[in-house]
This record gives structure tokens, sequence and C-alpha cells, in this order.
């Protein structure tokens, strides 16, 4: 079945039609959550509160891009469990070191090619990302994890994000120069071909 | 590196220039400009890195259960016979109870009016009491007198459960009345209604309760198997819309 004809069984109340959608969505959206919040167990409960919500609301979905409709409601998803975690703040589990980093790496999807020394070196060039993205403003985190990360194009972003798409092109460029900026500190992670010139842009 | 210069090179890199004329205009700066190529080298690099971020598996399946979007299971068509069926009989069967605890009380109002069972006939013969006791007082002879004295104390409360029992509210309304009535007559016709009142036995008659106890019995049990069933329909729905 076509996924204009789920979403049409969808909104006349099939909930199987929907589970189907989330069965091919689930793994694009607890992505997208785990991007812009940097956690595991949140970007779970993100993903479950964006796929109940959607499915509640999901008559109001006017056609376009479902994708990009998805992505607007776990990002709303998101941005409620940053404001619940800003009013109720928690401490991490996994103990710091002393200069603030994590000592547990996060995990990393078993790539059964991978060595033992090729993995270490994905998890910290992952960490080191997450890192990276976790400094950058919300609004900015959002955008380029849906057009770099999620492979959205600009008028995706623009319909998940509702803002113009002049918008979305300025936050997209600043959110790169950004992460370029802070990518510097981790040279030494990065792969030869990504080495970045220092203060080439300045 | 100006702000317009940095989307510039971002929209170019992504293929999102809005005009072809645009992206010559900046390639042939980029064909100039060092500082510009290498800034569009470091976007590229940043974006070839995001791209790299491995894509995470789910860690479950984020599919959605009728009770997480508030939908219940549905319920055989005869569930709302039955749920009237067990409202019904438990209604009828409080009824019952209060109409049998109700029923004595109404059926025999004239002990109260009778021998001081409520507010009004107390106020009667509290004020019949006072003349009766002054009359034999007065009039009657000395003899007698003990007599008299004794009769205005019958309506009083000595005598209160002997007609509650027996007598009708009428009887007892006009036994009251009657040492007050009898003014002129002394003492001694208020002591021979007393005598003709001791007298009488009080009978012992138990009125059955208007609804039968069988009948209780029989709507608690209405109650009961219809409220069972209920139970069950609901546990089987629940059931079936599990397995689904």
């Amino acid at each position: 079945m076509d996924e204009q004809s789920l979403i049409h069984d969808a909104q006349g109340g099939n909930l199987d039609a929907f589970n189907t959608l989330i069965l091919h969505y689930q793994d694009s959206v607890f992505n997208t959550a785990l991007r812009i919040l940097g956690d595991d167990e949140l970007a779970a409960d993100a993903t479950q509160e964006a796929f109940l919500s959607a499915f509640k609301s999901i008559s109001s979905f006017r056609g376009g891009s479902f994708k990009a409709w998805l992505m607007r409601t776990v990002t709303n998803a998101c941005y409620d469990e940053l404001r619940r975690q800003k009013r109720r703040p928690t401490t991490p589990l996994e103990p710091d070191t002393d200069d603030g980093e994590e000592m547990d790496s996060p995990r990393w999807l078993a790539d059964p090619n991978m060595t033992p020394d090729q993995k270490a070196e994905a998890d910290e060039l992952e960490h080191a990302l997450q890192h990276c993205l976790n400094n950058l403003p919300l609004e900015f985190k959002t955008v380029v994890v849906m057009a770099d990360i999620q492979g959205m194009d600009y008028t995706e972003v623009a319909v998940a994000v509702r803002v113009p798409l002049g918008t979305i092109k300025s936050r997209l460029a600043r959110a790169r120069l950004r992460l370029r900026e802070c990518l510097q500190g981790f040279a030494e992670l990065l792969p030869a071909s990504f080495r970045l010139e220092e203060g080439s842009s300045a | 590196m100006n702000q317009r210069d940095l989307e510039l090179l971002s929209s170019y890199l992504d293929g999102q220039l809005t005009s072809d004329a645009e992206r010559a205009r900046l390639e042939t700066r980029l064909a100039s400009d060092r500082n510009l190529r290498a800034v569009l080298d470091d976007l590229r690099a940043a974006r070839g890195l995001l791209r790299q971020l491995p894509m995470r598996k789910a860690p479950r399946n984020f599919t959605l259960t009728p009770g997480m979007v508030g939908r219940k299971p549905p319920l055989p068509r005869a569930y709302p016979a039955f749920r009237f069926v067990t409202t019904l009989a438990t209604l009828m069967l409080f009824f019952t109870f209060g109409l049998n605890f109700l029923a004595p009380q109404i059926a025999s109002p004239g002990s109260g009016f009778g021998m001081g069972g409520g507010g009004a006939p107390e106020i009667y013969s509290a004020q019949e009491a006072p003349a009766a006791t002054e009359m034999p007082a007065v009039e009657a002879p000395a003899a007698e007198a003990p007599a008299a004295t004794e009769a205005p104390a019958e309506p009083s409360l000595e005598m209160v459960p002997i007609p509650t029992q027996t007598l009708s509210a009428e009887e007892s309304a006009r036994q009251a009345v009657t040492p007050a009535a009898k003014e002129g007559e002394a003492g001694d016709v208020g002591a021979e209604d007393q005598s003709q009142v001791q007298d009488v036995p009080p009978p012992q008659v138990e009125t059955p309760p208007p609804v039968p106890i069988t009948w209780q019995v029989l709507l608690a049990g209405i109650a009961l198997v219809s409220a069972i069933i209920m139970l069950m329909m609901r546990r089987l729905a629940a059931e079936r819309w599990r397995r689904k």
C-alpha cells in the first residue's frame, strides 16, 4: 500500500495504517530527536510523544511532504522535552571527567565490518559532532539536523520549522560555520579527507 | 566573510541558488577569491561530517496501541441492556429497603397524635393536663381525688407506649382529649377511662413489610447476575481487543 493510501486510512482513524507509517519513519524521527536532544532516553520519549501527537492531529495534514509534517511534530516534541528539562534539571548518569567531558561515549550502531580501532574512532567522532551540535542554538541545530543529517531539502525544512525559506538558508549557513569552528578543536579525530583548514574563513 | 556571502556559499553548496545568473557570478568570484574558496571547502567539510553521522536504529518500535490513543474495546450490543437491568434492579432494591423501613411509621401516624409521640400532641396533652388536674382538685370529693389526680397523668409520657401500638390515630386522640373534654364531670370519669385503658391488653400484631423479603432477594440476585455478566463482557472484549 502506498503512503498516500496509508495516510488517508489513518485520517479515517485506521490505527494499523498509521502504525505502518510509524514503522517506516521511526528511524528518521528517532534520529532527528536524538541529534536535537543529544540523549537516547529523551529522544525515545520525544519520538513516542511525536507519533502520538501526530496520530491525534493527522486530520490537519493537508498534503505535501508527510516527512516534513512529521518532522515538525517531532521538533515540537523535542522543544517540549527541552522546556521540561529546563524546569526540572537532572544530573546525568554518566560521571564527568575533570575537564567536564562525559566519561562514557555514546553507543555506536555496531557495524560488523569495523575493526575495534575504527569503531573507537567513530565513537569519538560521533561524540565530537554531537558535542558541537549541542553547542548550537536550538533553531540552528534543528535546521542543520534536518538538512544535513536527514537530507531534507530547503522547502521541506521550511515547512517543518514554519519559517521562510530565506531564514532557513541563513540559519543553515551560520550553523555550518559554527560547526566548522567547533570541529577545529577535534581536528585529530577527523578523517584526512575532512581536515579543515585553520582560519580559512575568518 | 559577510553574512550574505556565507549564505550564498551554503546555498551554492546545496545547489539551491535561486538563479543561474547568481550562480555564475559566485563561480566567477570563487575562481579569483582564495578565501571564498576556503570557506566553501569548510562548509562542505562540515556538511560531509554531518552526513557521515550514523543513522541509529530506533531502540524499539514506536507503534501505538488502542489504549495509548484513548480507544476502548468495543463492547457487545447487549451490554447497555445489562447495564440498564443492573441499575434498575439496584435502584428498586434500595427503594424496597426504604419502603419497608418507612412503611410502619407512615401506617401509624396516630401514635404521634395520641400520646406525645410528636411535637404537637405533646403540646396538646401538656395543655390539657393542668386543666384535668385542677378540676378534680377543686370539685371532686376528697375520696376520689387520688383517682382524679392520676387521670391527668394518662395522656402524659407513662401512657405513650400503649396507644402507639394498639390504637388508631383517632382513638388515641379521643382518649387524649377525654379528660379535658369532660372537665365538668369530675375526676372519676378520668379514672374510669384509665381503668379501661389499663384493662385492654396491647395486641401484639406485627404487620408484614410492604415488600416481601423474597422480592428483595430476587432483585439483589438479578442485580448481581447482571453485573457479573457485564464484567465478563468487558473482559472478553478487552481480550479480543488485545489479540487483534
